[in-house]
């Protein structure tokens, strides 16, 4: 276990130091609002953020460019669709009605991204904006504006319950890490070449990846929608990039096959927790902005000079 | 090699194989228990017969055909040779073997990543009782399967790469260069190896660049030039003379 520990700060060393002293800073500054009483509103707060941090690590981890910038225009979609079309058009409010129909678009929609990015091989970034542009454009036409409610029970998730599809998402990763696919996919982010010659489908591994990411990101888009207890078409898409940015912030490569999801993770709640602390001095959501740039830059600079110091004798 | 009559059943048959359009193709077959030495000038076609035989790259013309239970399969890709027995050992350690950021357990079991699930997920255990069968054998010298295989020395992650392909447990055992860049005492313990595995039945074809270990370890040798099988020899025949002769296209 402390070797898990030890890899984990390996991986996200400056990012977990960045956390405690943020996390302490907060403390001070923000005493009620980090009071255990409102935790569930807290994470609730941060969860789309997390979520969306999670769902842009797979096909990142994969390999060979892979990213998903349709992740944040998605969580949108799949808002629109829950609330607009699922829940007021058709009635449905059942959690086990939307819950599963919110995964199964997700996955549909990430299947279409794996397919555009591993068998018709567009360079992944071009092809997940082509999705960008098109869920952007599709939730804007099936919802003008804002407009609610949320059923009941989904707004509890951003409350009492709020850390509850987090921790189906960490259940759900902790099984995939535990599958043979999972070290398929570190192979093919570390070099692709060689999975290939050690007998792996390589397409196939890719290609469930950015159904994960899918999947992973229809669950950042229920916490959204719990979040806000709406649809908005509006809010969605400026999650793709800080969630990218949480991921570098984390420790993962974007070069494939380094990292994991809880330093993903750790990078979205960084970047939650200085949010926090900023907006405590009240700051400009110009300042924040600066401020996230100048973090993420000096995240990656340190976790380069780090791993460049703690293996010397490689090339 | 024993006498043709007691030999046992071929394994792969090499079909009118011509590695390109205006090469003259050729035929043959090897046998379990057998060690085929390939030699040739560089880039002379005998690495590209490795790699069809493998089903790498696809030749100008002919088959490759592995003995099956009940009839024989073609193998038309890599991923098909593998599922039938094959087993590939790249040339090329840096660039299309390890996974330097993964561990020397993961290095090794990543072609048989199945093998270790219990209900679907993976035991630990079972990998790591499967990778030291593999380092006993092997004398593969790594203190910690969990550290990054690039803390290995050279012939230390050529054994974890070789570890991978027998993990598979093939029929037939392709070694693109297996010795190259691996020091003098890892190379004997490879050497052992080889001689054992096809003393098991294993069919190992095996291409070098260096005469000597195609001397010390080869039952057979087929030497390449100009895309084109030009020579085989066998036992007493395959020395120093003869298969640079016949690198260089000159009669013995």
């Amino acid at each position: 276990m402390s070797s898990r520990l030890g890899g984990l700060f390996r991986n996200t060393g400056f990012a977990i130091i960045l956390l405690i002293v943020l996390l302490a800073v907060n403390l001070v500054l923000n005493a009620a609002r980090f009071h255990p009483a409102a935790w569930g509103a807290l994470i609730g707060l941060a969860a789309p953020l997390i979520g969306a941090a999670v769902a842009s690590a797979p096909v990142i981890l994969a390999g060979r460019g892979g990213i998903d910038i349709s992740v944040g225009p998605l969580m949108g979609f799949v808002n629109a669709m829950v609330i607009q079309v699922l829940f007021l058009k058709l009635g449905m409010s059942s959690p086990f009605l939307l819950v599963p129909a919110a995964l199964l678009i997700g996955g549909a929609v990430g299947a279409v991204n794996g397919f555009l990015a591993t068998v018709v091989r567009i360079q992944p970034i071009v092809a997940t904006l082509g999705t960008y542009l098109v869920l952007t454009g599709v939730t804007l036409t099936i919802l003008p504006a804002p407009i609610g409610p949320a059923p009941g029970w989904l707004k509890a998730m951003a409350g009492t319950w709020s850390a509850l599809p987090l921790i189906a998402l960490f259940a759900a990763w902790w099984i995939v890490r535990r599958l043979p696919y999972y070290d398929q996919l570190m192979a093919i982010g570390s070099d692709d070449r060689a999975a290939y010659t050690a007998g792996i489908d390589v397409t196939k591994v890719r290609f469930i990846a950015y159904v994960m990411t899918g999947v992973f990101a229809a669950v950042a888009g229920l916490m959204l929608t719990a979040l806000i207890g709406s649809a908005d078409p509006n809010i969605g898409q400026a999650y793709t990039l800080i969630a990218i940015a949480a991921v570098a912030l984390g420790g993962v490569s974007l070069a494939g096959g380094r990292g994991g999801l809880a330093g993903a993770a750790i990078g979205a709640i960084d970047i939650f927790l200085l949010q926090s602390v900023l907006t405590s001095f009240n700051v400009s959501t110009y300042v924040l902005q600066i401020a996230y740039g100048a973090i993420l830059v000096a995240a990656v600079i340190l976790t380069a000079v780090q791993e460049r110091s703690a293996r010397p004798e490689e090339i | 090699m024993p006498d043709r009559s007691t030999l046992p059943a071929p394994l792969l048959h090499a079909r009118d194989i011509a590695l390109r359009h205006d090469a003259q193709p050729f035929s043959q077959t090897i046998r379990p228990g057998e060690i085929v030495g390939l030699a040739g000038l560089d880039g002379h076609g005998q690495e590209r017969f490795l790699e069809v035989v493998a089903g790498l790259k696809k030749p100008a013309q002919g088959t490759i055909c592995l003995a099956g239970p009940d009839a024989e399969i073609r193998i038309g890709d890599f991923r098909k040779a593998v599922a039938n027995g094959i087993a590939y050992l790249p040339r090329d350690r840096r660039a299309t073997g390890i996974f330097p950021t993964q561990s020397v357990l993961d290095n090794f079991a990543i072609s048989t990543v199945g093998r270790d699930s219990r209900f679907g997920l993976i035991s630990a255990a079972s990998r790591l009782q499967r990778y030291q069968t593999y380092r006993d054998r092997l004398s593969i010298s790594a203190p910690r399967p969990d550290a990054a295989i690039t803390t290995l020395s050279g012939g230390n992650q050529q054994k974890v790469l070789l570890a991978r392909a027998l993990a598979l447990e093939p029929r037939l055992l392709l070694l693109n260069d297996p010795t190259r860049g691996v020091d003098v005492a890892t190379r004997h313990v490879l050497y052992d190896v080889f001689r054992g595995l096809a003393a098991e039945g294993m069919a190992l074809v095996v291409l070098s660049s260096e005469i000597e270990e195609i001397l010390l370890l080869c039952h057979r040798v087929l030497v390449f030039r100009d895309h084109a099988l030009t020579a085989e020899m066998t036992g007493a025949a395959i020395n120093t003379d003869s298969v640079i002769s016949a690198m260089f296209g000159r009669a013995a």
